[in-house]
């Protein structure tokens, strides 16, 4: 680039005047060219040239900042389209919170333009402020389309966009320009025929054209050359403008971009059109303007029209479906793949076959830990496959496209594997993909499903049920036991997808036991309690349970169309519920004992401070249920603060889990202890979702509950705010603060919030245990619901020993085991209780 | 010549199978059906909530064979499906009129 004419002596002498010389030659060559009547891009593009050299030599006069710092030009000085007087708008980027010295920074560098004379518009951030840009003002969301870095760490920006959410910024963005041109237009009243029309602002004005672009950009960059794009017509309407705007800053010289009558001769003179008369001069002048507004105002019209809508970094939604918007960098970036399935199931649409020919394309140049390099990557593929209406589609489109193969390599052993065995229907890769869409078609099942449909809603993690099915037969490309296979060759993802150690585990028995419960169901005698046992010991819990029957669902309907008869259906269905109602109420009379296997695992993996004696003391009399629930430190640590439990003495401890909480006690039995635990919890507006109370014939207990913290106590007291809870608990128990009294308020409102049409149940077993009375409550679940049937319970006189808390959308289905005196309740106490619970539950009390 | 229908208990219809095909009779019709006799279904609770389950699924075994070994058959099928439980099914034998191969058109009486 050729300097300007700068006094090289006045530069050493001053640097304040030579900065102002250096300015005034940049000035000086554009107005030169202006006069000329060639202001438009070439001379735009050197005076912007000539401010950012200006720019660089101020950011190394400035010093240096306390951090990395970096500056942007913003707008039409990010285009390079400065003209004579229009502000300098800047973006100035700091690593982090500024410093005094970064203050100094920005004096030394803004200062000396201020002196100059320059209009500075200049917006002062920290990258981390880029998560807020969401909120920010929409000019300045749009100026950062254009951002271009002029001095100082590049690096910044891209940090500053990474805060943000890529996909709301880029919907956020288009939404803001569509409405800034919709303002804008209606100020002209909707019209590009202005006679004094303002060259940037009004319709058909420079503020369209960049706006056209600036769609095209966010959303598709070969827009323009798609059919029904004019790019030729708008470049040359460019052209046309920044000229004709460059003489109306050279002449009024200040920023004015109005071509009214006295400017439109004056412009028409340095434009040079020809004309005997001033006025022919104008009018030719003013019919140029006019067809190059129409050229613009039209490619506007088409832009909004036919832009495909961003929805998320890189993406678009198209008519075509879902797709890139800059295909090569996508190419390059394989952990952004997912997020292009994602949207289609999200948008409810397909993906585009460009999108699908670029995964096609580049699939095998990447490895499986590629595809989810970060924790963000692999929890967004949990989500992704999770089921939802469009999720077997968009798996098919990535087996199709070889990327399923390159995501989980062990499935590319079933490709269109077939296995002769007059049963299945399609290839073992197709049978896989059609149980995870009979799956997802439970999100919407007829009516004859719901029940099925449900259990699906239950469960806590379904995309481990969608993983073990993915899964389930990969083992089929070898000859041998394929369950085994399969499950071993499962356990080659676990540590490739960093699942923890529950996830694993039961993607592990979900694989493995695949086709255990169809056997039991369709070859065995479920009328036989002890196949019921077998099977009930076999899946452990209520929520392998209902992973387990879904599967059984899924995978046999995938056979063939006519493989899952409603016979069938209902043999699997009839073996959940006798499953169910195994683990749920039969659960008691199962016992750890001395002898079991169980017990010495145990008390083999036990911690080196406890002896083998007390683990074997402190299991006996648990239900084995308590072994399925908790891990072997679990157990340690409870077997811990037993030791030498007192009376009154009382161990709690609250941890976080993944979205909730959980609170563990371990204490001594003594009368209403489940219902003020369940109380303190509610009194601080907490929602228990489910839990475990385990009561040992000694009397020791144990009790978890696990809840949503729904009003943020402990979020919002971080530093004390589990000890508080704990204070409060300590206190309700040792009777020294009346809970019902604290709850009472909260009651009440809860209370009025009735679900209409919501009938409790309340029903009464003595025949499911050959110990305990088992309670079984299904109710809306509202604040406190738990510390109000407890509590009746125990106003009945009942001994709470054993209980199981369950939560399953607004419905609360809790089963408790109950003695009185040591014994079942007789059918009249049974009465009595039911009668308290129904009083209690319909909140006539 | 005699239709042999058998009600059976779902898990025991490879038993029944394999007691046939010991008799020399390998031609069967297998059908899911549901249905009750003196059992009558029953009342199971899921969560707290009682339901009729009145309907049971059962299994259909068809069999013509020859009027000679109606006899073994019925004993062999009795043994199989037996658990001594109350559903353990029904066999019911009818006459057979006139016989028809649909291929070749063929009577067998």
């Amino acid at each position: 680039m050729n300097q300007p004419n700068v006094p090289p002596l006045v530069s050493a002498v001053d640097p304040r005047a030579a900065r102002a010389a250096r300015l005034e030659a940049a000035r000086a060559e554009l107005r030169t060219a202006t006069e000329r009547g060639e202001g438009g891009r070439v001379a735009l593009k050197q005076y912007s040239q000539r401010m950012d050299a200006l720019l660089q030599q101020l950011f190394v006069e400035a010093s240096v900042a306390a951090q990395p710092v970096g500056v942007f030009a913003l707008g039409g000085f990010g285009r390079r389209q400065l003209c004579l007087h229009s502000d300098i708008d800047l973006l100035i980027l700091f690593a982090g919170p500024l410093w005094p010295e970064d203050e100094r920074f920005l004096a030394a560098f803004l200062n000396p333009l201020w002196d100059v004379g320059l209009t500075i518009g200049h917006h002062v951030r920290e990258v981390t402020e880029g998560a807020g840009l969401d909120a920010d003002n929409p000019e300045f969301q749009l100026a950062l389309t254009d951002a271009r870095a002029i001095a100082g760490d590049a690096t910044l920006l891209d940090a500053f966009f990474a805060a943000s959410s890529g996909a709301v910024a880029a919907t956020r963005t288009f939404e803001a320009l569509k409405t800034l041109i919709a303002d804008r237009h209606a100020r002209f009243n909707d019209t590009f025929y202005q006679l004094e029309p303002d060259v940037k602002e009004a319709p058909g004005g420079l503020r369209d054209l960049f706006g056209a672009m600036t769609i095209a950009k966010l959303t598709d960059p070969a827009l323009f050359t798609r059919p029904g794009g004019d790019p030729r017509s708008l470049d040359d309407a460019e052209e046309f403008l920044l000229r004709v705007r460059s003489v109306l800053h050279l002449e009024t010289k200040r920023h004015h971009d109005v071509l009214s009558h006295e400017l439109q001769e004056v412009v028409a003179d340095r434009l040079r059109y020809q004309g005997d008369t001033p006025r022919q001069r104008v009018e030719r002048l003013m019919s140029e303007y006019f067809r190059h507004a129409r050229a613009v105002d039209r490619g506007l019209r088409w832009t909004l029209r036919t832009a495909p809508l961003p929805i998320g970094p890189n993406l678009v939604r198209s008519a075509e479906g879902i797709r890139f918007v800059d295909v090569r960098e996508a190419a390059g970036r394989p952990e952004t793949w997912l997020a292009l399935f994602q949207a289609a199931i999200d948008q409810g649409c397909g993906v585009s076959d460009e999108a699908l020919a670029c995964v096609q394309q580049n699939a095998g140049r990447f490895t499986a830990e590629e595809f989810f390099p970060t924790a963000a990557s692999r929890d967004g593929l949990l989500r992704f496959l999770k089921p939802h209406a469009g999720l077997y589609a968009r798996l098919s489109e990535m087996h199709d496209s070889g990327l399923l193969g390159q995501m989980f390599p062990e499935f590319k052993a079933i490709s269109c594997r077939v296995v002769r065995d007059f049963y299945h229907k399609y290839t073992v890769d197709e049978h896989t993909l059609l149980t995870i869409r009979n799956l997802e078609r439970l999100m919407d099942a007829a009516p004859e499903r719901q029940r099925f449909a449900r259990l699906l809603g239950e469960i806590d993690a379904p995309e481990l049920l969608v993983l073990a099915l993915l899964y389930h037969d990969i083992g089929k490309s070898k000859d041998d036991d394929h369950h085994v296979e399969s499950a071993r060759v499962a356990r080659l993802m676990f540590g490739r997808l960093h699942l923890d150690r529950d996830a694993s585990e039961t993607i592990d028995f979900l694989v493995t036991h695949h086709l255990d419960m169809s056997v039991a169901a369709f070859r065995r005698d479920t009328e036989d309690p002890e196949i019921v046992r077998q099977f009930a010991e076999m899946v452990g819990v209520e929520e392998r349970l209902k992973m387990l029957c879904l599967m059984t669902l899924a995978d046999v309907e995938a056979v063939s169309r006519e493989t899952l008869t409603p016979w069938k259906e209902e043999l699997l269905w009839r073996l959940y519920v006798d499953t169910y109602n195994y683990l749920t109420l039969s659960y008691s009379d199962q016992v750890i004992d001395r002898n079991q296997a169980a017990i010495a695992a145990v008390v083999e993996g036990r911690e080196p401070d406890l002896t083998a004696k007390e683990v074997e003391e402190f299991l006996q009399g648990l239900p084995r249920r308590y072994l399925q629930l908790f891990s072997r430190e679990a157990v340690s640590r409870h077997v811990r603060l037993s030791r030498g439990l007192g009376r009154d003495v009382l161990h709690a401890w609250i941890e976080k889990t993944d979205a909730a909480w959980e609170l563990t006690v371990i204490t001594r039995d003594k009368p209403f202890l489940f219902s003020n635990i369940s109380g303190v919890l509610s009194s601080y507006g907490m929602d228990i979702l489910r839990g475990y109370a385990f009561t040992k014939p000694d009397g020791l207990v144990v009790d978890t509950f696990h809840f949503t913290d729904e009003e943020r106590f402990l979020e919002l007291n971080p530093e004390d705010g589990e000890a508080l809870v704990i204070r409060r608990l300590e206190e309700v128990i040792a009777g020294r603060v009346d809970i019902a009294s604290r709850l009472k308020g909260r009651e009440e409102g809860a209370l009025r919030q009735r679900l209409p049409g919501f009938s409790p149940v309340v029903h009464c077993d003595n025949d499911s245990s050959r110990r305990y009375t088992i309670v079984e409550i299904v109710a809306e679940n509202r604040l406190g619901l738990l510390y109000r049937v407890s509590r009746a319970m125990s106003e009945s006189g009942c001994d709470v020993d054993l209980v199981l808390i369950a939560t399953e959308g607004r419905r609360a289905i809790d089963v408790f085991h109950l003695t009185r005196g040591g014994k079942k309740l007789t059918p009249a106490q049974q009465q009595e209780v039911t009668a308290n619970l129904h009083r209690v539950l319909e909140g006539r009390s | 010549m005699k239709l042999i229908k058998a009600i059976v208990r779902p898990n025991k219809v490879d038993e029944v199978k394999d007691a046939l095909e010991r008799l020399q009779i390998s031609g069967m019709t297998v059908t899911e059906v549901r249905g009750h006799g003196k059992q009558k279904g029953h009342t199971a609770i899921y969560r707290g909530q009682e339901y009729n389950v009145s309907l049971l699924p059962k299994m259909e075994i068809e069999v013509v064979i020859p009027d000679s070994v109606v006899d073994d058959a019925v004993k062999a099928i009795t043994q199989a499906a037996r658990t001594g439980e109350i559903g353990d099914g029904r066999i019911f034998v009818l006459p057979v009129g006139e016989s028809y191969k649909i291929r070749t058109g063929e009577r067998e009486m």
